[in-house]
């Protein structure tokens, strides 16, 4: 991979997520509702107080006055202020984004660990009943609604066996001081392996939620692509030479095979970044997805709008990610 | 031959559209939290022969169309912060008022609302709210609905704790069988802000009170106590005198006395004051000119116009006093990340969207609480509560969902605890338009509602009726007054003089 050609595929992403920012912007101002008339709630308050409210939150002026003030705060670094919470955005989410990338490492790893050998055993016992029963399972856990899923999850390990915590990320009584907002990792820092052990417990469920679903997508396009490069010319000459079946499956085809499954994964990664707000929810997880879907409840435009943006530029980094995976897997492909 | 036939045919369809038009017809908009009531009452209305409808809609959008006066009937609900009507029945209906989305507007309750806000006699007050609510159950400007109980839920451990009517748990006097720790589950995805000033939620709220102390403090019941005040006295109409605690401490070990207090309330009232943002609280405390330290330890309430008494006391039990020179010194952001308050427990560290944990403070001048440490856990999903509580995670949970009680309740170890609750739930009808400007029809929908099947059924009986948006455990609430009854053949009747056909 050629590093100019990176270069500019980084550059292009900025006007994406520009473009995004602008266009989450003036969606949201079309969105019914006032963000001040919200956050005051069922008060007495006089007009003139709610207009000094809005003022100073800008919000009085017009359109394109406010698009102006957003952007050029972008240039200078600056998301802005929540209206809500009266904190800079960017403390809000680099708060939350280091919960929601645990998750999703922790998603994706599970799913892979599930999707890679079921899918692989799926396509070269092809018709068998083991086939069948992947095939049938996989419908099941593409189908099932991860709200109603992850709290089966819970009364199952947390209540009924009590193997596993409920929610959360950590025990409630536990002491970590935040240096990285990765609990795994603070834990370790702080040199506590039992809040580590503990973090991790909290971890299996929401990744175990999550995952189930994913490897149900992902053995799916791991079967079909693994059948379809075991017919090929190419395998067929491999096992002429006399290797190992096992030998010809894992070094030769799974190679090939990968490409469509990584296209799946980087989709996925880009997915599961942006926070699922119902998993957050239900395990008490406080990732970016909650703090996103609260803040459109409250229309705390200036936080909905940093998201958004953050959004498209993991979107635009995973497909990057992916590629450059490609070529690893085949020299053959270009970035 | 076919022009016969579509002649026919529309005339048909003439004969039977003209019959519809008779009936009542009309949308009833509800947010979605109350859509399975919306569905028993459309189909206790089409019973009688009334052609009601159910669109669902997200709260702030339903809210903004009935602010334009699109809507017909909507449902709505509104809270109060006071045990009085004064920020529940007067926003809601007096004219033009910020909540009044029905656009009732009747001179007589204006006039009564107006003396009840500003006489400075408790008599006339009372007086005064009764003729309201006699006028306002009369005229019959919404369906009035009923009022949800606040439904708690805590392990037998928890010693000495009761759920409160407005949300104020103190955990000040409450212990914990085998335990100096309490864990609480609470409903919300965040507490919003530690800073005193920059809050308008009562979840935010329920945590602050346990890290600041008051002027005032409420009982469970709403009745109004002596906190970091002690005394108070009226020296004129318009100026109301405290008299401050002595000896007491935030919890660096500065003393506590007017400077805080007037501190507290200018960066409150003054406009841009917390670093250039204003805070949402102001309208909680009235037409207030401002407030003055008379010596260390006493302070004035300077109103520009004349407020109850009662009113002063209820608004102080929400404003946490903050300590002026620690907060001048660290800045608000400094503040914010680590709050200093003379409250019973101290702020120990947390994350606002996950926990927060508080310690004892042990020189508190009412003395040191008796657990060690509360932690406020972030759970806002309701069955990952109750699943928490059943695994013994936590040990007070917050909001249990009426229809999930059961699931607590068959369980050995933890109960169900209730208090009474402090919004109003209601259908506003528009007063502006037809068909809902016509007194007759309104009261008619008021007796066409099965209340007590709906209350019973989907709330599981954690509702109470209630007669006009009057509250019960407020002040001046007309006890006599009886909410209208569930009499469907007086519905018919007022329709039909109202020129509807009915079933």
């Amino acid at each position: 991979m050629r590093l100019t050609k990176l270069l500019e595929r980084v550059l292009s992403a900025v006007p994406v997520a520009l473009g995004v920012a602008i266009l989450a912007f003036l969606f949201l101002r079309f969105l019914p509702g006032d963000p001040v008339e919200i956050m005051l709630g069922d008060t007495q308050v006089s007009q003139q107080q709610l207009a000094a409210l809005r003022s100073q939150l800008n919000l009085d002026k017009p359109l394109l006055t406010q698009l102006g003030i957003f952007l050029s705060g972008l240039l200078r670094g600056d998301l802005g202020e929540s209206i809500v919470k009266h904190a800079p955005v960017a403390k809000l989410i680099g708060d939350t984004l280091p919960a929601t990338i645990e998750l999703t490492l922790a998603t994706v790893l599970v799913g892979i660990l599930i999707a890679l050998p079921v899918g692989i055993i799926s396509a070269v016992r092809s018709g068998s009943w083991l086939d069948r029963t992947v095939l049938s399972g996989a419908l099941v856990g593409i189908s099932m609604p991860a709200f109603w899923f992850g709290l089966i999850m819970i009364l199952l390990f947390a209540v009924e066996l009590r193997v596993l915590p409920t929610s959360g990320r950590i025990a409630a009584a536990m002491v970590v001081d935040r240096t990285t907002g990765f609990m795994l990792v603070d834990t370790l820092l702080a040199g506590d392996l039992k809040a580590f052990g503990v973090a991790l417990k909290h971890l299996v469920l929401p990744a175990l939620t999550l995952g189930v679903v994913f490897a149900a997508v992902l053995a799916r396009v791991v079967r079909t692509s693994m059948l379809e490069v075991l017919s090929k010319d190419y395998v067929t000459t491999a096992r002429a030479k006399g290797l190992r079946e096992w030998g010809v499956i894992l070094k030769h085809a799974l190679r090939n095979a990968l490409i469509p499954a990584l296209t799946v994964t980087g989709l996925q990664f880009g997915e599961l970044l942006g926070g699922n707000m119902i998993v957050e929810t239900v395990f008490a997880w406080p990732g970016l997805g909650r703090l996103v879907v609260s803040s459109i409840f409250a229309r705390d435009y200036v936080v909905v709008q940093a998201a958004v943006m953050l959004y498209a530029l993991t979107y635009v980094g995973a497909n990057l990610v992916v590629d450059a995976l490609y070529t690893l897997l085949n020299p053959r492909i270009a970035l | 031959m076919h022009r016969i036939k579509w002649l026919l045919l529309s005339l048909v369809a003439l004969v039977l559209m003209s019959a519809n038009a008779e009936k009542l017809t009309f949308v009833l908009d509800v947010t979605e939290n109350r859509s399975d009531e919306g569905q028993a009452i459309v189909a206790q209305l089409q019973a009688i022969g009334i052609d009601a409808s159910l669109r669902v809609w997200q709260t702030t959008v339903l809210r903004d169309e009935m602010l334009a006066g699109t809507r017909a009937a909507s449902t709505s609900d509104w809270g109060s912060a006071y045990f009085d009507p004064f920020d529940l029945a007067i926003p809601k209906l007096r004219t033009k008022d910020r909540g009044n989305y029905s656009f009732y507007s009747n001179a007589a309750v204006d006039e009564a609302f107006r003396v009840a806000s500003t006489s400075i006699d408790d008599a006339t007050r009372e007086q005064a709210y009764l003729t309201a609510q006699r006028q306002i159950f009369a005229d019959a400007p919404l369906v009035f609905g009923y009022v949800l109980q606040n439904i708690e839920a805590a392990s037998d451990s928890v010693q000495g704790w009761e759920p409160a009517a407005d949300n104020s748990e103190n955990f000040s006097r409450v212990s914990v069988i085998g335990s100096d720790t309490l864990v609480i589950g609470m409903r919300v995805n965040a507490v919003v802000t530690l800073d005193p000033a920059m809050y308008r939620d009562r979840d935010t709220e329920a945590v602050l009170r346990n890290i600041f102390d008051a002027l005032t403090i409420p009982t469970a019941e709403g009745q109004v106590q002596p906190h970091l005040a002690t005394a108070w006295r009226v020296i004129d109409p318009l100026t109301y005198e405290f008299d401050l605690r002595s000896g007491v401490t935030f919890s660096n070990g500065e003393p506590l006395d007017a400077d805080d207090v007037v501190f507290t309330f200018e960066r409150i009232l003054t406009e841009g004051a917390i670093d250039g943002a204003t805070s949402p609280r102001a309208g909680l405390l009235g037409p207030i000119d401002h407030v003055e330290k008379v010596d260390a330890t006493t302070v004035r309430f300077v109103y520009k116009e004349t407020f109850p008494q009662e009113l002063v006391l209820q608004a102080l039990t929400h404003f946490q006093i903050v300590p002026k020179d620690y907060l001048t010194e660290v800045g608000v952001a400094a503040f914010t990340a680590k709050p200093i308050g003379s409250g019973p427990f101290v702020y120990a560290r947390g994350a606002l969207d996950s926990q927060v944990v508080l310690e004892a403070n042990p020189t508190h001048w009412n003395g040191a609480p008796k657990l060690k440490s509360v932690v406020w856990q972030m759970m806002p999903e309701a069955s990952t509560r109750i699943a928490a509580l059943l695994a013994g995670e936590v040990q007070v949970i917050q909001a249990v969902p009426p229809d999930l009680v059961e699931r607590i309740a068959s369980v050995p170890g933890v109960a169900v605890h209730t208090a009474l609750g402090t919004r109003s739930y209601q259908i506003e009808l528009n007063n502006a338009a037809a068909p809902f400007d016509d007194t007759r029809v309104r009261q008619a929908l008021n007796y066409a509602i099965d209340w007590d099947s709906i209350l019973k059924n989907i709330y599981r009986g954690y509702a109470d009726r209630l007669s006009t948006v009057f509250l019960p455990s407020g002040f001046g609430y007309a006890e006599d007054l009886a909410p209208y009854p569930y009499d469907p053949n007086k519905a018919k009747e007022l329709l039909r003089q109202a020129g509807y056909e009915t079933n």
